[in-house]
């Protein structure tokens, strides 16, 4: 259905615009008011809107949405906090190196390039060029869809750098051990030795 | 209710008067109403008066903007509280988080959910940024607002990164020392960023107080100004929608 600028639905069906009628019953013409918005339009903006498009008030609709989903992150958070402590070591001690020294868990896939890469690749050029990359895909993505099946090179992209990220992060986090060396035993207990209870 | 004192109870029109200074408008009953009232809210103008229905769709935004949003305010929150018994000194700090711990009325809860919350928070901002990529809501007239999302990405790496150093104990310590050597790598900058932003050459009291600033002060602010842009464009740019 058209719906003319003012909200009105237009009588004369689909995609035909209706001038907006300024005479009055008497056949006086009103004065058109000068310089305020849409006034200016030489003919009428005509609003189409599809089935799906349909619109709904922000104010309950969204609010309402965003209080659930906060309500229930706030009571998933508690819950996790009542249960499990965050960490707290030994006071800190400069002269006693833990083994392994890791980095915070997401900055583990950076770790991860610097025992593979030399320090300049991995520490400065590869965060640099992903940083500048990311703030340039807009720009360099010249594909105006926005559907799934028109976009198969950027989506295989961007799936193949989340794994490699998710990969090293998970790598670091649960398979090095002494030395940042690759170490199974983290997960799956040493083979042949029973846990002391 | 309206602004206008009503006849008879004069309490009841101090009440009325009041009570519709505050608010204009009352409460949604209908969607002009609602709209109104959207209008007319600080707090609720932060939405347009209407969107998409399939802009709104929790299985399409999976609630993560929105999500990465209440956990900013909710580390805010908690971590004012944590403020209060927190001093920023090599001498005195892990015996405050052990005091929030064992001696402050629900100060280990309050710890446990600032420490949650950061994580829950870097998880939430980077599956937002995957869920606008495999939507295409980056594209024109958006671009900006991704590059936006971008710096607002590294400033939670940054704010999870600065409080992390602030317990003072050995995990603390050494992925402070791991995170900030990567830094020195750079050509030329490198040694000077990582003295600039340790205060010196380890990890000391300059790391401490420099990292408390930039944790509870200078990092917040940034991401607040950025947040702030982002909503903005976020409104002026419209809903993508459906697919």
């Amino acid at each position: 259905m058209a719906t003319t600028v003012d909200g009105t639905p237009s009588e004369t069906g689909d995609g035909a615009s209706v001038p907006v009628n300024r005479t009055t019953a008497t056949g006086v013409r009103t004065p058109r008011p000068r310089g305020t918005g849409p006034e200016l339009a030489a003919t009428p903006l005509v609003v189409r809107r599809r089935e799906e498009e349909e619109t709904v008030v922000t104010f309950p609709a969204l609010v309402w949405k965003e209080f659930l989903a906060g309500l229930a992150a706030f009571v998933v958070l508690l819950a996790v906090s009542i249960q499990v402590n965050a960490p707290l070591l030994q006071r800190a001690n400069t002269a006693i190196t833990p083994n392994p020294a890791k980095a915070p868990w997401y900055f583990l896939g950076l770790q991860e390039l610097l025992e593979r890469f030399p320090p300049v690749m991995a520490g400065v050029a590869f965060p640099s060029f992903v940083i500048i990359f990311m703030i340039l895909t807009p720009y360099l993505d010249r594909n105006p869809s926005r559907r799934p099946q028109d976009r198969k090179v950027a989506i295989a992209l961007f799936t193949i750098y989340m794994c490699l990220t998710v990969c090293f992060v998970v790598i670091g986090v649960f398979f090095r051990g002494m030395a940042f060396n690759w170490d199974w035993t983290r997960i799956l207990g040493h083979p042949g030795v029973k846990p002391a209870v | 209710m309206s602004a206008r004192p009503t006849e008879g109870n004069p309490l009841r029109a101090f009440v009325a008067q009041v009570w519709g200074s505050i608010f204009r408008h009352g409460l949604p009953t209908t969607d002009k109403v609602a709209a109104r009232t959207a209008l007319t809210n600080f707090f609720l103008h932060i939405h347009p008066v209407r969107v998409k229905k399939s802009a709104i769709r929790v299985s399409y935004t999976l609630c993560l903007g929105g999500l990465s949003f209440f956990l900013f305010i909710l580390l805010t929150i908690s971590g004012l509280f944590l403020m209060f018994y927190y001093i920023p000194s090599v001498d005195q700090a892990y015996q405050n988080i052990k005091d929030l711990q064992f001696v402050a009325t629900f100060g280990l809860v309050i710890r446990n959910l600032h420490r949650w919350a950061a994580h829950g928070m870097v998880i939430t901002v980077w599956l937002h940024m995957a869920r606008v990529f495999y939507q295409g809501s980056y594209k024109p007239p958006r671009e900006f607002n991704w590059a936006i999302g971008t710096f607002l990405l590294l400033t939670t790496l940054l704010l999870s990164f600065s409080g992390y150093l602030l317990p003072w104990d050995q995990l603390a310590v050494w992925a402070i020392t791991v995170g900030t050597n990567m830094a020195k790598y750079a050509p030329i900058a490198g040694p000077y960023t990582r003295y600039l932003l340790l205060g010196g050459r380890n990890v000391g009291q300059g790391a401490l107080i420099r990292f408390y600033v930039l944790h509870v002060v200078a990092l917040p602010l940034i991401g607040f100004i950025l947040m702030v842009i982002h909503f903005w464009r976020v409104r002026k740019d419209g809903f993508t929608g459906g697919l």
